[in-house]
C-alpha cells in the first residue's frame, strides 16, 4: 500500500487547536469591533456631553501654556483630562464606540465639528471609556473616564459574544478530533472481532500513527492465522499418523492368545481412537471444506436414535417423520451424536425430540442423569473442562465432546443451552435459526 | 478353489508385516508392496482378486492411484486411510473403490471387509451396468455416495445396511424378493447392522421413504417376502 503523505496524529490535533483557535481569534475580534454597537444609559450619555463642551470651550480659550494646569483642574476621579499638540496615540485593540459616540453627539452636536471619537480604554477592561476632542488650533483634548456605568449592557453581551464562538469552535474541534481517531474505531471492532475467532482486514487510512498501527494490526493478524493454521496442521498430522501405530498394536493384539489383554488393552485403542477423533472434529472446525446441504435432520436424528436402540440403550424420538433443514451434514450429525452419547452416559431414559417453530427449528436431547450444578452450565461447553464429582464417573476422552457441539452449532448460526429440568437430568436443546418461513413459502398465483 | 490373492500396498513395514499376517492366518495369499512401483510390478505378475491400498503413500497419493488401477481393470479395492472423514469416504467410494477401512482397524474388521468385497464381487456381476443414478417414485439415489435424495433435493439419511437393502430392491423392481435372499444380499456388506432383523430394516426404510400419509413404496408379501412396487429409471 502506497504511503499517503499524512500529518502525525500529533500534528492533526495540534493543526486543529490552532484552526479552532484561530477561527475564534477572529470571530472575537470582528465582534469587538461591533463593540461600537455598545450604547450607555441616556443621563450617562448626557453628562458627557455637557462635560466634554466645558472643557473644550474652557481650554480653548486659554492660551497653551496654561492649558496643562487647566485640564488638570478640570478632572476629577471619575473625568481625566489632558491636553496635547499632537494627536494622541490610540490603543490599537480598543474598539471604536462609535453608537455610544453617535448618543453624545445627539445631545451636544458641537461636539461633532471637535472630532469626537471615544474608544474603550483598553482592550480588558469594560467599564472605563477613552476619547479626544481636537481644538480650534489643532491642538488635542484627550480624556478618560472610569466607572461608567454600562451596565449589563456592555458586560453581558460580551461575555455571551465572546461565549458562542469558544463554544461552537470547541465542538467543531471536537468533530474534527473525532474524525481523526475514527480509524481507531475500527480498528477497535477489527480486534474485538478477532476474539471471537474472525478475521476482519482493516483498511489503511488515517494519520500516519494510526496507518503504522492498522498495518501492524492486520500483519499480526496473518501471522497469528498462520501459526494458528500451522499448529493445526502439526496436531492434525500426528493425529492421522498416530492411527497408523494404533492399526499395528491392534492387529498385534489380535493375534494374541491371551483374552484379558484383548479385552481391556482393545478398550484402550478404542479410546485412544476416540480421542484423536475427538481432537481431530475439534480442530476440523476451522477449515473443514465441507458445505451445507439440505438434508432431512428428522431422519438424520432418526437414525441415530435406531442406532442406540440397537446398542441396547433405552431412547426415543418424538418429532415429524421429516424435516428438511441446510446444514453441513457430517458434523451435525457428530455434534448430535455427541449429546445423545452423553446422555446415554448419564442416564438410563433419553428423549430425543425435534420440532419445527416459526422461526426456530429445536432439538432437544433430553436425559434423566444428575445433571450439571447451575454454575458449570456455560463452562462445560468451553474445550478440554470435565466437570469433577458426580458427572466425572467413568469419564473418558479429553473433555472435547461438548466444546464440538458447540463449535459446530456456532457455525450452523444455531444456540446450544444446556438446562437442568425441573423433574430431573439435564436437557441439551439446539435452536436452529431458519429462513424467513414466508419467504420460503412458494408465491400463491 | 484357489485362495483369493490380496494386494497389501502400505508404505509403513511394520504395519504392511502385520496386515499381511492376520490375512494370511484367516486363509488369504497377500502380495504386499509398498509404493507404487512395487504394486504395479505384482498387478502385472499375476491375478489379483482383490487391492488394499493406503491412501497416503508417500509419492504418488492413493487416489492417484485408485484411477490409474480403475483405467485398466475393475479389481476390487479398499481403501486403507487415517482420515476417518466421511468426506475421504465419499471421494474413495466416487473414485471406484468398494470399501473403506479407517486406520485403526482390527483382524476381525480387516477380514469381514474384505470377504464381503469378494463376495460382492462373486454375487453379483459388477460394472455390467455402469449405471450411478437411478429414479424412483419420489427419490433420486447415488449409488457411487451411496446416498439417497428426496425429488426436492433434500439428503435422507440411509445407514450402510438400509442402503443395501434399498439397493437390492431397486434391482429388482416389481419382483418379490424372498426375506431369505435379502438376508443374504445384505451380508455382501458388513457393518453394525449385520444382525439386525431384515424386517427391523424395511420398517425403518418405510419411514424414512414415507412422505406425508404417502407410503414408502414398499409391499409385504405375506409370507414371502417384499416386493419395490414402482418402477426404477436408471439414468
Amino acid at each position: 500500500m502506497v504511503a499517503r503523505p499524512s500529518l502525525g496524529l500529533i500534528g492533526r490535533i495540534v493543526g486543529i487547536i490552532l484552526l479552532t483557535v484561530m477561527m475564534e481569534f477572529a470571530v472575537s475580534t470582528l465582534l469587538y469591533e461591533r463593540a461600537g454597537e455598545f450604547s450607555i444609559k441616556e443621563d450617562e450619555a448626557r453628562r458627557l456631553a455637557e462635560h466634554l463642551v466645558i472643557v473644550q470651550r474652557l481650554v480653548d480659550e486659554r492660551p497653551p501654556a496654561e492649558r496643562p494646569a487647566i485640564t488638570s483642574y478640570l478632572s476629577t476621579d471619575r473625568y481625566k483630562v489632558h491636553w496635547q499638540r499632537s494627536a494622541p496615540e490610540r490603543h490599537m485593540l480598543s474598539a471604536e464606540l462609535r453608537q455610544m459616540r453617535d448618543q453624545v453627539v445627539e445631545w451636544e452636536p458641537a461636539l461633532a465639528s471637535a472630532g469626537l471619537q471615544l474608544q474603550l480604554a483598553s482592550p480588558v477592561r469594560n467599564d472605563s471609556v477613552a476619547g479626544q476632542i481636537i481644538l480650534s488650533d489643532g491642538s488635542w483634548v484627550h480624556f478618560k473616564m472610569h466607572g461608567l456605568v454600562t451596565g449589563w449592557g456592555l458586560q453581558f453581551n460580551r461575555i455571551i459574544l465572546a461565549l458562542i464562538p469558544a463554544i461552537a469552535f470547541a465542538l467543531l474541534g471536537g468533530l474534527l478530533v473525532r474524525q481523526t481517531l475514527r480509524p481507531l474505531k475500527s480498528l477497535n471492532r477489527a480486534i474485538e472481532s478477532m476474539g471471537q475467532g474472525e478475521r476482519i482486514v482493516v483498511r489503511e487510512e488515517g494519520s500516519n500513527e494510526v496507518r503504522h498501527l492498522i498495518r501492524a494490526f492486520n500483519q499480526m493478524q496473518d501471522q497469528i492465522g498462520r501459526m494458528m493454521a500451522d499448529r493445526t496442521q502439526a496436531l492434525a498430522a500426528v493425529g492421522h499418523d498416530l492411527r497408523t501405530p494404533l492399526a499395528r498394536l491392534q492387529l498385534r493384539l489380535d493375534g494374541s492368545n491371551d483374552a484379558d489383554l484383548r479385552l481391556s488393552s482393545g478398550e484402550d485403542i478404542a479410546e485412544m481412537e476416540e480421542m484423536i477423533a475427538s481432537v481431530l472434529a475439534y480442530l476440523g472446525g476451522d477449515t473443514d471444506p465441507e458445505a451445507p446441504i439440505r438434508v432431512d435432520l428428522a431422519v438424520l436424528v432418526a437414525t441415530l436414535v435406531d442406532d442406540m436402540t440397537d446398542h441396547g440403550h433405552r431412547i426415543g424420538y418424538r418429532g415429524p417423520d421429516h424435516l428438511v433443514a441446510t446444514l453441513r451434514h457430517n458434523a451435525f450429525k457428530r455434534a448430535v451424536g455427541n449429546l445423545i452419547e452423553n446422555a446415554i452416559h448419564y442416564g438410563e431414559d433419553v428423549e430425543v425430540s425435534l420440532a419445527s417453530e416459526p422461526d426456530a427449528i429445536i432439538l432437544r436431547v433430553d436425559d434423566n442423569g444428575p445433571g450439571i450444578p447451575a454454575e458449570s452450565l456455560v463452562d462445560v461447553l468451553e474445550p478440554f473442562v470435565r466437570l469433577d464429582a458426580a458427572r466425572s464417573r467413568n469419564t473418558k476422552g479429553l473433555g472435547l465432546g461438548l466444546a464440538i457441539v458447540s463449535r459446530m452449532v456456532e457455525r450452523e448460526s444455531g444456540t446450544l443451552t444446556l438446562s437442568n429440568r425441573p423433574e430431573g437430568g439435564l436437557r441439551a436443546e439446539i435452536a436452529l435459526p431458519r429462513p424467513n418461513p414466508a419467504k420460503a413459502l412458494p408465491r400463491q398465483q | 478353489m484357489t485362495a483369493p490373492s490380496v494386494l497389501l500396498v502400505e508404505d509403513d513395514p511394520p504395519l504392511r508385516t502385520l496386515t499381511a499376517r492376520a490375512l494370511q492366518e484367516n486363509g488369504y495369499i497377500v502380495r504386499p508392496a509398498a509404493t507404487a512401483a512395487e504394486m504395479w510390478a505384482t498387478f502385472e505378475a499375476g491375478p489379483i482378486d482383490l487391492i488394499l491400498l493406503d491412501i497416503m503413500l508417500p509419492g504418488t497419493s492413493g487416489i492417484d492411484l485408485c484411477k490409474m488401477i480403475r483405467q485398466r481393470s475393475s479389481v476390487p479395492i479398499i481403501f486403507i486411510s487415517a482420515r476417518a472423514s466421511e468426506t475421504d469416504r465419499v471421494v474413495g467410494l466416487e473414485l471406484g473403490a468398494d470399501d473403506y477401512l479407517a486406520k485403526p482397524f482390527g483382524t476381525r474388521e480387516l477380514v469381514a471387509r474384505v470377504r464381503a468385497v469378494l463376495r460382492r464381487g462373486v454375487v453379483e456381476e459388477r460394472r455390467v451396468i455402469p449405471s450411478n443414478r437411478a429414479e424412483f417414485d419420489r427419490f433420486t439415489v447415488d449409488f457411487a455416495r451411496r446416498q439417497l435424495f428426496s425429488r426436492d433435493g433434500a439428503m435422507i439419511p440411509l445407514t450402510g445396511a438400509e442402503f443395501d437393502l434399498l439397493a437390492s430392491f431397486l434391482s429388482h423392481p416389481l419382483r418379490v424378493i424372498a426375506r431369505e435372499r435379502l438376508i443374504e444380499l445384505s451380508r455382501t456388506r458388513i457393518g453394525d447392522s449385520s444382525d439386525r432383523s431384515i424386517d427391523v430394516l424395511v420398517s425403518r426404510l418405510r419411514r424414512k421413504l414415507s412422505d406425508d400419509g404417502r407410503p414408502a413404496p414398499f409391499i409385504t408379501v405375506r409370507g414371502v417376502g417384499y416386493m419395490l412396487n414402482t418402477s426404477v429409471n436408471r439414468i
